[in-house]
């Protein structure tokens, strides 16, 4: 625990400076400001959520994404990945831990959406379950750092890291109900989308932004901290795999 | 082929070493060999790194690896560090297989590299130190007492907030230093820890070794400089071309180090030249045009071939310590041995 700590303490001393952070905050309220002069325009004032939760999740994914693709390349050319191989903490904790940090900060981009919604456009997003809300944000950002610590390992074998990184944001937000509700997608599409910790994540946080009770609360945390611990779980296996495989290559240092 | 392994273990029985070096050595490399896939062009081809090595280390002993540029003196460090697996042979640390055990491994192991990278730049001194104590399971008041002790140790307790990146080399270079020591490891690999250190610093870097010896640390490092292999290791290995020559005892480099040296001097006719060669103490002679190479091995010879110089009236003389490849050569001709 304490080695997660220190490597969650350490990406959020680093993070906040770096040029992908800014881009999303800068870009978060643009995507509010679009998603909800389409709601207005068609008089759908009831997906004002969405218009909160889609680049909230966006915003955040992509820099989760960013972050997973950057550490492994970062750690090589500033020389410490050797460092830190050699040492007996565990690795994958150090990246989940870190991806973790950059995730949490993703969710400042909730308040930013909030912000906007409320000064641009006068509609003051009630926040009627807020712990539902909290808890939710929690176990989101912990999914998604445990999914994207699956594609850290793979970018240790793939230097072009970046167009993998890009193609896979897109189908994602698809897939999880993110931009339109899964029940307005293709039947398979949503079938594949439920197996996807993202569209349970954004049904809850809508949910906890929309007025009646959120059911089966716990549930559904539940199935998003699983979704994201059996990723964790993969991405962990996958990067002893890998480091085990660049020892044998001697390209543990190539950047 | 120069056999180390031979000359490791007569060495051990010259010495007070312990009789069982299975029990006694820290660190044992076994004819370990690694290559390299390398592309040429279109061509897929191999570069041999290390070929048939054998090496040991008593614990406690500092041990200096010696060997120019492209030696494969990093890529043993990498292997016992873990990092790198060996192709052939085997190496342990500690009596722990470094493939088969490695984590093992680096719990007793501290590594430290030369030079500017392989810190968090953008952090103070002390966040690194933080997290790299984290990374050896420390916590909390263990953590910070470790920090403070160790920034005290290597000279940074008044520069630990300042970020990295603004450090100097020497600085970095004695961050790097207190990292390795963060797990308090009975063995230390260096890897050319004085690259970038001022004489002051390097000094002060030959203390702490010796400290580290003190403390019954065994310390494997890299270096290019031949005198500092003679100030701080018990005994140094000589490596070139993925290949180990042969391990020494320091007294024996030192002897040579101090006592060969070479005088240059320009404006010497052929049969200044010839009488200088014949001169004792002078081991080898080259005249070119009107310049004069002659290699001494003691300084009283140094000393009659610059008055024989002087009597002739020659003016234009320089002295200079032997090479590294100068003092490899002496020690390997001295018994007759073929180089490959
Ligand atoms: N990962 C690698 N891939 C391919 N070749 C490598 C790799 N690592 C080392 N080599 C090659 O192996 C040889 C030995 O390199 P090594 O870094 O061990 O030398 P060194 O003695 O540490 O040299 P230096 O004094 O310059 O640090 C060199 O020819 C080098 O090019
Ligand atoms: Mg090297």
């Amino acid at each position: 625990m304490s080695l997660f700590l220190a490597a969650l303490r350490l990406q959020l001393r680093l993070a906040p400076r770096s040029p992908g952070t800014l881009q999303v905050w800068a870009t978060a309220p643009l995507f509010t400001a679009v998603f909800l002069s389409i709601a207005e325009h068609a008089h759908r004032t009831d997906l004002a959520s969405f218009s909160v939760v889609a680049p909230t999740l966006m915003g955040q994914w992509a820099l989760t994404l960013g972050i997973a693709g950057e550490i492994i390349a970062e750690e090589r050319n500033q020389g410490t990945l050797e460092a830190v191989i050699a040492t007996p903490g565990r690795f994958s904790v150090v990246v989940v831990a870190r991806i973790l940090a950059v995730s949490l900060l993703g969710v400042t981009t909730m308040a930013e959406a909030w912000l906007v919604a409320g000064l641009g456009f006068g509609r003051w997003i009630d926040v009627p379950h807020p712990v539902v809300l909290a808890a939710a944000l929690l176990a989101n950002a912990a999914a998604m750092a445990g999914t994207a610590s699956i594609l850290s390992s793979l970018f240790v074998l793939m230097p072009s890291a970046r167009i993998v990184q890009n193609t896979l944001t897109y189908p994602l937000y698809l897939l999880s109900g993110v931009l339109v509700p899964l029940s307005a997608l293709p039947a398979w599409a949503g079938a594949v989308g439920r197996a996807v910790f993202l569209s349970w994540s954004a049904d809850l946080l809508r949910a906890a932004l929309d007025g009646p009770a959120v059911p089966r609360p716990v549930t559904r945390i539940a199935v998003v901290a699983l979704l994201g611990l059996s990723g964790y779980l993969i991405g962990a296996l996958l990067l002893s795999r890998v480091l085990r495989r660049v020892r044998r290559l001697g390209t543990l240092t190539h950047t | 082929m120069v056999s180390t392994e031979e000359y490791g273990t007569a060495r051990r029985g010259a010495s007070e070493r312990p009789a069982d070096p299975a029990a006694a050595d820290a660190i044992v490399v076994e004819d370990v060999g690694r290559t390299f896939a390398v592309r040429r062009g279109r061509a897929a081809g191999e570069v041999t790194a290390l070929s048939g090595v054998s090496l040991r280390v008593a614990r406690g002993e500092v041990h200096g690896l010696l060997g120019p540029n492209g030696a494969g003196k990093t890529t043993l460090c990498r292997i016992l560090t873990t990092t790198l697996e060996p192709t052939t042979g085997s190496a342990r640390v500690l009596g722990l297989d470094v493939t088969r055990q490695s984590r093992a491994v680096r719990r007793s192991i501290g590594l430290v590299f030369g030079g500017d990278r392989g810190l968090y730049g953008r952090l103070s001194a002390r966040e690194n130190l933080w997290f790299w104590c984290a990374m050896y399971g420390l916590r909390r008041s263990a953590l910070r007492a470790r920090t403070e002790l160790l920034l005290d140790r290597v000279g940074l307790l008044d520069r630990a907030d300042a970020r990295v990146d603004t450090f100097s080399r020497g600085m970095k270079q004695r961050l790097h230093l207190a990292r390795g020591l963060v797990g308090d490891p009975r063995v230390l690999i260096l890897d050319e820890p004085t690259m970038g250190m001022d004489p002051v610093a390097a000094l002060d870097f030959r203390a702490l070794v010796a400290e580290l010896r003190a403390e019954g640390r065994t310390v494997l490092l890299t270096t290019h400089d031949m005198a500092e292999a003679a100030a701080v290791c018990d005994r140094v290995s000589l490596i070139d071309r993925g290949r180990l020559l042969m391990t020494e005892d320091t007294d024996a480099v030192g002897r040579l180090l101090s006592g060969y040296e070479r005088v240059v001097a320009h404006g010497v006719s052929a049969g200044l030249a010839r009488r200088v060669g014949a001169l004792t103490g002078v081991v080898a002679v080259r005249h070119e045009a009107d310049r004069l190479e002659a290699e001494t091995e003691r300084p009283s010879a140094t000393a009659r071939v610059l008055g024989v110089l002087a009597a002739a009236g020659v003016h234009q003389v320089s002295t200079a310590r032997p090479d590294l490849a100068e003092v490899y050569l002496h020690l390997v001709g001295r018994r007759g041995m073929g180089v490959t």
